[in-house]
């Protein structure tokens, strides 16, 4: 695992190409399971992996990545395989989370509708940063992804995960609703995950009652948009069939 | 018979003289031939009877895509749906003008758009089973789309079947452009030892199907006088264009083309 020949490998390339030892991901037409090929290289996930062991005790530092790499067997300057520092562990962490989503609930019931199974998919992703441990040191995490460079990476990674979401919920849509859909989770889970790291709750009951609160904003305000749109449709296509019943040539 | 054969010699033929034979005959040595296996000689990206029948037990590894491979089928199945789009809107936004001044066109209308209906439902399927994000101007779509389909529909039935024909000449050519992509992919696959996957072989299938049926539409609009329409050469100037100018919208990496 900590062969000299890797590690001399590491360390002799210069830290803006080290990226380039990472093997590039290869998948066939759009399996199911697409995007399963993580960015990260053997060395990476085992330092990153180990390192998020770390992160309840010590945070999301620079430390914390040190001692991972320690405990996988690596040298403490192997922590320069990773130019963005603890944003990299940040990111490790959201990736595995969202990936591993579909293993950690399956919806046996057909007959739950999407909108439960989107409420459950969000608890079991918040209870997933509960269960790694990470939730008390969120906000350090969030902190982190709201740096500048940062945050087109934290954005791709929160609509990645709203897509994959919509998608374990079962929904099928490809027209205009399908961007509204994403952008408007991606919303409800960021205020939610922000919310879930003061809440002291028991079982992080506040933290559901939030989400249900901000999912039923969203279906009300949805439902208004919409028989509004379909009034106005009625209107427009009632006026247009009294003109053609009047002779008009429309 | 041997009258028929001289008089069409005078005329120079290009085929032998053995190939005159009656259609009857013909046939049926059509149909022995094709027990013995013939290969078809002229090369056309319609389908030859060795790509329908798929090989029971393909024993070769499937092709790996690469990345620009993907995003080249992500990216035409998106401008596909666009596509099937317009094309229901615009069926659906003519037919009260053309079926109030010509209820006999009432069967064929709805022929043709059935048929955009089936093919809209096929890329529906494929882009929510591969995950393939929907096109970003959706809504300009649906309003530009039904804006023409009525404009043309209150402009009368040779400018509704000209539009049509514009249209459809537009995306036979757009449809040609991708099964060529796809026949390359497949002689490469082929060269290095490996098959094209049995999805990928469907969407052969499926995008040479849809586009015939929508030559099919083109010759409907024919038919039907559409180039009796009176600015004709302006009307389909213009709808062609507008056609082209969609397509190559849809291409923008930061409009619709973009990777999520």
């Amino acid at each position: 695992m900590a062969s000299p020949a890797v590690v001399r490998t590491i360390l002799r390339t210069p830290a803006a190409l080290r990226p380039l030892l990472l093997r590039a991901p290869r998948a066939a037409y759009h399996e199911q399971h697409h995007d399963q090929a993580t960015p990260y290289g053997d060395a990476e996930r085992t330092i990153l992996s180990h390192a998020l062991a770390y992160v309840p005790a010590h945070g999301f530092t620079q430390e914390a990545i040190t001692f991972g790499a320690k405990d996988a067997g690596y040298l403490d300057v192997s922590r320069n395989l990773f130019p963005k520092g603890t944003f990299d562990l940040v990111m490790y962490h959201l990736v595995t989370q969202r990936q591993g989503l579909k293993d950690r609930i399956q919806f046996p019931d057909e007959t739950m509708g999407v909108g439960k199974k989107v409420r459950s998919l969000v608890i079991e992703r918040l209870r997933a940063n509960a269960d790694a441990g990470v939730v008390w040191r969120w906000q350090e995490a969030l902190g982190v992804m709201s740096l500048a460079e940062n945050i087109p990476a934290s954005l791709r990674e929160l609509g990645l995960l709203s897509d994959e979401m919509w998608f374990l919920a079962g929904d099928t849509s490809v027209d205009g609703s399908w961007y509204t859909k994403r952008a408007s989770l991606s919303g409800i889970y960021a205020a939610t995950e922000v919310f879930q790291t003061t809440d002291q709750s028991t079982e992080f009951k506040d933290t559901e009652q939030f989400l249900d609160r901000r999912l039923e904003e969203l279906r009300v305000t949805g439902s208004a948009v919409g028989n509004t749109m379909q009034w106005m449709g009625f209107q427009g296509g009632a006026l247009m069939n009294m003109l053609r019943s009047k002779g008009v040539r429309i | 018979m041997a009258s028929i054969a001289s008089r069409t010699a005078l005329a120079g033929p290009a085929l032998p003289l053995k190939a005159r034979i009656t259609p009857l005959a013909f046939q049926l040595q059509a149909r022995s031939r094709k027990s013995n296996g013939a290969k078809r000689t002229l090369a056309s990206s319609a389908a030859t009877p060795q790509d329908e029948a798929p090989p029971e037990h393909d024993s070769r590894p499937k092709k790996v895509l690469t990345k620009a491979q993907k995003q080249f089928l992500d990216s035409a199945l998106r401008v596909n749906q666009a596509g099937e789009l317009a094309a229901t809107l615009i069926y659906t936004s003519q037919n009260p003008p053309i079926i109030k001044a010509h209820p006999h066109l009432r069967p064929l209308m709805k022929h043709m758009y059935d048929q955009e209906a089936g093919h809209f439902k096929t890329f529906n399927g494929l882009l929510a089973k591969h995950r393939i994000r929907p096109t970003a101007m959706y809504p300009v779509w649906y309003a530009a789309s039904s804006l023409l389909g009525w404009s043309t529909g209150v402009m009368g039935r040779e400018a509704a079947m000209a539009c049509t024909e514009a249209v459809e000449t537009e995306i036979g050519d757009h449809y040609n452009s991708q099964v060529r992509e796809l026949l390359v992919w497949k002689k490469e696959a082929k060269d290095k030892g490996e098959t094209l996957g049995p999805e990928l072989e469907a969407l052969l299938v499926d995008i040479r199907r849809i586009r015939d049926e929508e030559l099919e539409h083109l010759d409907h609009a024919v038919e039907q006088d559409a180039k009796e329409a009176n600015p004709y050469e302006l009307l389909t100037g213009v709808i062609r264009a507008g056609c082209r100018g969609a397509i190559w919208v849809n291409t923008l990496w930061f409009l619709a083309a973009m990777h999520p």
